[in-house]
C-alpha cells in the first residue's frame, strides 16, 4: 500500500510546493517508509511508500524508465509481474525486482493495452515526457482508490480526497448535492461521484488519458455483460468444486508475493477460512491469522474463528476487547475517512488491522465473496419478492396498505417492496439505509433525477439479459457496493495502521467465473454461497461451515442511546452544520428523538448523518471539531 | 386427400395496425401481402380507431374496423365473423388475443377456417399462462418471426408438435421501399450514429444507455448521436448522457416523419441498436435498405437479421467496450462501412431474404402448406 499524488497542466504547473507537501503529508499513513517527488514544467508527481516488494532503493518512486521517457507513481501490487517480466524485453537490464518497474515497462511495450494483462490491485499514473501524455488507471474491481479533480486546465489526482484538497489549496467545502442525496440513501456514493463538487472518483476498471486531444475517460474491463453459462449445469458438482477451489488457490497464491511478513484476517465465516486454506495449499505452513474477539457473546466471533484456526492448523492471534472499547477508534474513523462512509463495521476492521500490524505488514482478507457468490440474506428475498413485481398495480397498492397495518418488520418490508416496479428498484429499497425514513434533504434536491435508483438503473443497463432478481442484486453489489463501500472501508481502515490488505476474492478471474456461474450454484435450498461452502467442506467440517452468519456488527443503536448520545445530540443540534449539509433541522431532530426514546430504530440513517456532519465540520476551518465526550459518558 | 387451394378470404385479428411500432409494421406488411395475393381481408383491430384507420383500411379486397380498445365490441365482432363461416383462415396477430379468439371459435363447431397465430417476440418468451398454452395447442399453425421466438414457444409448451411452428421473418413494407429521403428541416451533425426506438422505462433493454456510454469513449470525440423516438424514459437518458459528459453530443429527436427518417438513415455513420430483446428488429431492415451500416446485439431475434461482419456488426448485449470498438471500426474504416452497406442492402433488395416480394411468397406458401399439412 502506498499513496500517490500528482498535478498536471500542459500550460505549466503553479509552483505551490507547500500545498503539494501538505497533500503528500496526508498520505503519510499509506506510506510511512519513503517519500519521493518528481517534476517538470507540466507535471509534479509525489509518492509515499509502504515497502512490500523490493525493499531496496530500486523500488523508490516516482520511478523513471531507463530511457527517462516515462515516470510512474504507483499504489498497489501487480501479482503477475514476474510472469509479465518474462514477456517483456526491457531496453536495458532490470534495475531491481519491483512490480513498479515491471508496470512501467509493460506500459512502454503495450501502451494502454497493458491493463488487460495486469492481475492486481492498483491505482497509478504514468507521465509520457515525449508525447506529453498523462495516463491514470484504476484496477478492475476498485480495490485501490483514485480521486481526481479537473479545473481551469489543471488535472490533479491522489489516493485520498484530503491529499487532493491540500495539493489544490481547496480550503472550504463545496458539497456536491448529487453525492449528498445518494449518500443519505445508501451510506456511500458511487464513482465518479465525490463529495467535493469539483472532485471525482475514477470508477473501477477505467483509465484516463490527458493529452493534446483533451481528457478522455475509458472503461477497459466490465463484468456486467457476462452471461450465466447454462453449460455449467451439464458438469458434475464435484467438477465445479474442483474448478472453483483451484481458482481460489491460484488467486491466494498470487497474493502471497511479498518481501515482508504476511498474514490473514480470520473470522469464523466461510470466506476468510477459504483464503487461509488457500494459503496453506500454496505452501505457507503456519500462516499467521488475526481475529478480534469480544467479551459480549452476541458480537463475538472469537470462538468460531479459533475453531477455524484449529481445523486449518494456523498460527492464530486474537485480541479480546469490550465492544465499547471500539469507541476509542472513533477519532481515527473520523480523521482517516476523508469522505463520509456509513459502515459501522469499519470499527472492528480498524481494530483487527491494528492488531495485525503489530505482527505483519500485509494481510489477506475474504472481502468480495458475499457479493460474487451470493452471501447476503436479501438475495433469496429478492427472488421471492420479484414475483410481486408482476402483480397488478391495484393489487400491489391494496396489499401494501394492508401490510402497513401490521406492526412487524417483515410486513413493512413487504409494503415497501410493493412500491418497486423492477428488480433494480427492489434492490435499491432492500439495500438502502434511508428506507422508510422521512426525507432529510430539501425538496429541491430530492425532486431532481440522480437518486440511488437512477444510479443503479444506469449501472444495471449493462447487465446481461434475463437475470433473476437475486443475480441482479449480486451484480449491483459487486459493481457498486463492494468497491465503493466495502473495499473502500477496508482500504482506509487498514491504511490507518499502515497495513496492506489484499483481497483474493476480487481476482478478476474469480469475478468472471462467478458471473458465469448460474444462480443455483450460489443459492440453493435456502442456503447462501452454496458452491463456496462445498469448496470449504474440503477443509472444515460441515457443521462448522453451516453455523449462522454473525457479521462484523457493532451496537450502533445502543451507542447512540448511551455513550455517543451527547456527541450525537451536539452535532445534530448544531444548526450551522446541519444547514451546510442541506439537511432539514426539524425532521432530523425528530428522527434523533424517536431513536433516543426507542420509539423507532433509526441508527442506520442517523449514523450516515453523523458521519456527514463530522465530515462537514472537519472541513470548516472556522471551527474546532465537536468534543468527543463519549469517554466521560461511558 | 383434401383439395389444395390458396386461401380466398382471411380474417385478420390484430391488436393494432395503423400506429408506430414493430408489430404494427408487421401487420401492415401482412395486409399488403394479402392484397398483392388477391386475398379478401377483413381486419378487426382492437386498438385502432376510425380516425387512425382512415382511408387506409378500405380497398377492393380490404375492410378494416377499429374498436378503440373495447374488448367487448371486438369479441362480438369476432364472433359474428366466425359464425359467418366465410373465411378460409383466421389469423390471430398477437398472443394477447389468443384465449379470447379461441373461446369465440369454440362457439362455432362447424367453422371450417384454419387458425394461425403470429408469435412476434417478448410477449411469448416468458411465462405463457396455462390457459394460453392450452389455446396454443389448438392453433393449426404458429408463425414465429425468428428462430429464437420459435424455440421459446416450444420450450414453454410441452406437447406442441414442432412442425406447427414455422419461422416467418418480417420484411420491409412496400411503402418503405418506395419512400425517398427528404430534406431534413433540422440541421444535421456532420458525423453521427443513429438509433430509432421507443423510449419507455420498460424498454431499457434496447441498449441506449450502453450506446451513450460507448459514445463517451469513442476515438472521434466529435461524433454525435441522434436518438429518434418518444417515451417517458427520455429524462433518464438525458441524465445518463450528462453523467457520461456527452450531454451535448446526444440529440433526442421526436416527431420525425418517415421521409425525414429515411434521410437520417442515409446519412448516418452507423445505425446502432444493441437491444437485448428484439423479437425481430424491423428497424434493422429499414436501416439496411437506406444504406446504414448496422450494429446490433448478438441476442435473440436480431441474430436472424444481422450476420456478424457480413451485414452488420454484432456485439454482446450490454458490453459497452465491444460497442465502442464496433463504432470506432465502422467510423474509421471506409471500406468496411461500404461493405456492410452493400451487404445489408442486398438482404432487403433484389433477391434478398427480407424483401416484400419474398414475404408475399412466404405468406402464400405458408397458407397453402399449412392446408396440405392439415390434410
Amino acid at each position: 500500500m502506498c499513496g500517490i499524488l500528482g498535478i498536471h497542466n500542459p500550460a505549466g504547473i503553479a509552483p505551490d510546493l507547500d500545498g503539494f507537501a501538505a497533500g503528500l503529508d496526508r498520505l503519510k499513513r499509506r506510506g510511512p517508509d519513503d517519500v519521493g517527488t518528481w517534476h517538470d514544467a507540466c507535471v509534479r508527481l509525489g509518492h509515499r511508500r509502504l515497502a512490500v516488494v523490493d525493499l531496496s532503493a530500486a523500488g523508490h518512486q516516482p520511478m523513471e524508465s531507463v530511457d527517462r521517457r516515462y515516470v510512474i507513481v504507483f499504489n498497489g501490487e501487480i501479482y503477475n509481474h514476474r510472469e509479465l517480466r518474462r514477456q517483456l524485453q526491457p531496453r536495458g537490464a532490470w534495475a531491481g525486482t519491483s512490480d513498479t518497474e515491471t508496470l512501467l515497462e509493460a506500459y512502454r511495450a503495450w501502451g494502454t493495452d497493458c491493463l488487460p494483462r495486469l492481475n492486481g490491485m492498483f491505482a497509478f499514473a504514468i507521465w509520457d515526457r515525449t508525447d506529453r501524455r498523462l495516463f491514470l488507471a484504476r484496477d478492475r474491481m476498485g480495490v485501490k482508490p483514485l480521486y481526481y479533480a479537473e479545473r481551469k486546465g489543471t488535472l490533479a489526482f491522489a489516493s485520498r480526497p484530503g491529499a487532493l484538497m491540500a495539493a489544490l489549496g481547496y480550503t472550504g467545502l463545496e458539497l456536491n448535492p448529487d453525492a449528498l442525496r445518494v449518500y443519505l440513501e445508501l451510506g456511500y456514493i458511487p464513482a465518479p461521484l465525490a463529495f467535493h463538487r469539483h472532485m471525482h472518483k475514477l470508477p473501477p476498471g477505467h483509465f484516463i488519458t490527458v493529452d493534446t486531444r483533451g481528457t478522455r475517460i475509458q472503461r477497459y474491463w466490465d463484468f456486467r455483460a457476462i452471461r450465466p453459462d447454462p453449460g455449467m449445469y451439464k458438469r458434475s458438482e464435484g467438477d465445479l468444486v474442483e474448478e472453483l477451489d483451484a481458482l481460489i488457490k491460484d488467486a491466494v497464491k498470487a497474493r502471497l508475493m511479498s518481501d515482508v511478513p504476511l498474514g490473514a484476517f480470520l473470522s469464523g465465516g466461510v470466506d476468510s477460512a477459504l483464503v487461509v486454506a488457500g494459503m496453506k495449499a500454496a505452501g505457507v505452513t503456519h500462516p499467521r491469522t488475526f481475529t478480534i474477539a469480544f467479551r459480549e457473546a452476541e458480537f463475538d466471533e472469537g470462538p468460531a474463528a479459533a475453531k477455524s484456526a484449529q481445523y486449518l492448523g494456523v498460527d492464530h492471534v486474537h485480541e479480546t476487547l469490550d465492544v465499547n472499547s471500539l469507541l476509542d477508534l472513533l477519532p481515527t474513523y473520523i480523521e482517516e475517512y476523508d469522505e463520509p462512509l456509513a459502515d459501522s463495521s469499519a470499527f472492528p476492521t480498524m481494530a483487527v488491522a491494528r492488531l495485525a500490524r503489530r505482527h505483519v505488514t500485509v494481510a489477506l482478507s475474504g472481502d468480495g465473496a458475499d457479493e460474487l457468490f451470493g452471501g447476503y440474506h436479501y438475495y433469496p428475498l429478492m427472488d421471492r419478492l420479484s414475483a410481486t413485481l408482476r402483480w397488478r398495480r391495484q393489487a400491489k397498492h391494496l396489499i401494501a396498505r394492508l401490510a402497513r397495518l401490521f406492526p412487524v418488520h417483515r410486513a413493512k418490508l413487504l409494503a415497501g417492496a410493493l412500491r418497486c416496479n423492477d428488480p433494480v428498484a427492489l434492490f435499491g429499497y432492500l439495500r438502502g439505509v434511508g428506507k422508510d425514513y422521512p426525507a432529510l434533504l430539501s425538496g429541491e434536491v430530492m425532486n431532481a433525477l440522480g437518486d440511488a435508483d437512477t444510479w443503479f438503473a444506469q449501472y444495471a443497463a449493462g447487465f446481461a439479459v434475463d437475470l433473476t432478481g437475486a443475480e441482479t442484486g449480486m451484480r449491483l453489489d459487486a459493481g457498486l457496493t463492494l468497491p465503493e463501500l466495502f473495499l473502500q472501508k477496508v482500504d482506509v481502515a487498514t491504511m490507518a495502521f499502515s497495513l496492506e490488505a489484499r483481497c483474493p476474492m476480487t481476482d478478476y478471474r474469480l469475478v468472471e467465473y462467478a458471473m458465469r456461474l448460474p444462480q443455483e450454484f450460489k443459492l440453493r435450498d435456502g442456503q447462501t454461497k452454496y458452491l463456496l461452502k462445498k469448496v470449504l467442506a474440503r477443509y472444515l467440517p460441515a457443521q462448522h461451515i453451516n453455523r449462522k452468519k454473525m457479521g462484523f456488527g457493532v451496537p450502533i443503536a445502543a451507542w447512540l442511546r448511551g455513550p455517543l448520545r451527547d456527541w450525537a445530540q451536539e452535532l445534530i443540534h448544531d444548526d450551522a452544520l446541519v444547514d451546510h449539509a442541506s439537511l432539514d433541522r426539524s425532521r432530523l431532530r425528530a428522527l434523533l428523538q424517536q431513536h433516543l426514546s426507542a420509539e423507532r430504530e433509526a441508527h442506520p440513517l442517523l449514523w450516515s448523518v453523523l458521519m456527514l456532519l463530522c465530515f462537514v465540520q472537519k472541513h470548516d476551518p472556522r471551527r474546532a471539531s465537536t468534543q468527543l465526550s463519549y469517554r466521560e459518558v461511558a | 386427400m383434401a383439395s389444395v387451394r390458396p386461401a380466398r378470404r382471411i380474417l385478420l385479428l390484430f391488436t393494432a395496425v395503423y400506429a408506430n411500432g414493430g408489430i404494427q409494421r408487421f401487420n401492415q406488411t401482412f395486409i399488403a401481402a394479402m392484397a398483392s395475393l388477391g386475398v379478401q381481408c377483413d381486419v378487426l383491430s382492437m386498438h385502432d380507431t376510425d380516425a387512425s384507420i382512415g382511408s387506409r383500411g378500405r380497398g377492393p379486397n380490404l375492410h378494416a374496423i377499429g374498436f378503440s380498445g373495447s374488448r367487448v365490441r371486438f369479441a362480438c365482432a369476432a364472433m359474428r365473423a366466425v359464425w359467418s363461416r366465410k373465411y378460409d383462415w383466421v389469423l390471430i396477430g398477437h398472443i394477447n388475443l389468443l384465449t379470447l379468439v379461441m373461446a369465440v371459435i369454440a362457439t362455432q363447431p362447424l367453422m371450417r377456417a384454419r387458425t394461425v397465430l403470429i408469435a412476434h417476440g417478448i410477449e411469448v418468451w416468458y411465462r405463457i399462462p396455462r390457459m394460453r398454452r392450452q389455446a396454443l395447442r389448438r392453433v393449426d399453425s404458429i408463425l414465429c418471426v425468428s428462430a429464437y421466438t420459435r424455440s421459446r414457444v416450444l420450450d414453454q409448451t410441452p406437447g406442441l408438435p414442432p412442425e406447427r411452428l414455422k419461422i416467418f421473418p418480417n420484411a420491409l413494407g412496400d411503402t418503405w421501399t418506395q419512400a425517398s429521403p427528404s430534406a431534413l428541416p433540422r440541421s444535421l451533425p456532420q458525423r453521427y450514429i443513429l438509433s430509432v426506438t421507443r423510449l419507455e422505462v420498460g424498454d431499457r433493454y434496447k441498449g441506449i444507455v450502453s450506446v451513450i456510454e460507448a459514445l463517451s469513449m469513442t476515438e472521434d470525440a466529435s461524433l454525435q448521436y441522434i436518438i429518434v423516438g418518444e417515451g417517458s424514459d427520455r429524462p433518464f437518458l438525458q441524465w445518463v448522457a450528462a453523467r457520461f459528459n456527452v450531454g451535448e453530443r446526444v440529440h433526442f429527436w421526436s416527431g420525425v416523419t418517415d421521409p425525414e427518417l429515411t434521410g437520417l438513415y442515409t446519412r448516418c455513420q452507423a445505425f446502432v441498436l444493441p437491444s437485448g430483446k428484439e423479437g425481430f428488429g424491423i428497424v434493422f431492415l429499414e436501416a439496411m435498405f437506406f444504406g446504414a451500416p448496422v450494429i446490433a446485439a448478438a441476442e435473440k431475434g436480431a441474430l436472424d437479421v444481422v450476420r456478424d461482419n457480413e451485414t452488420g456488426l454484432l456485439v454482446p448485449f450490454g458490453d459497452c467496450i465491444a460497442l465502442k470498438r464496433a463504432v470506432d471500426r465502422i467510423c474509421s474504416d471506409d471500406v468496411l462501412r461500404e461493405r456492410l452497406r452493400k451487404a445489408g442492402r442486398s438482404t432487403v433488395t433484389g433477391d434478398g431474404a427480407f424483401t416484400f416480394a419474398r414475404f408475399v411468397e412466404r405468406s402464400a406458401q405458408v397458407l397453402e402448406i399449412a392446408r396440405v399439412a392439415a390434410a
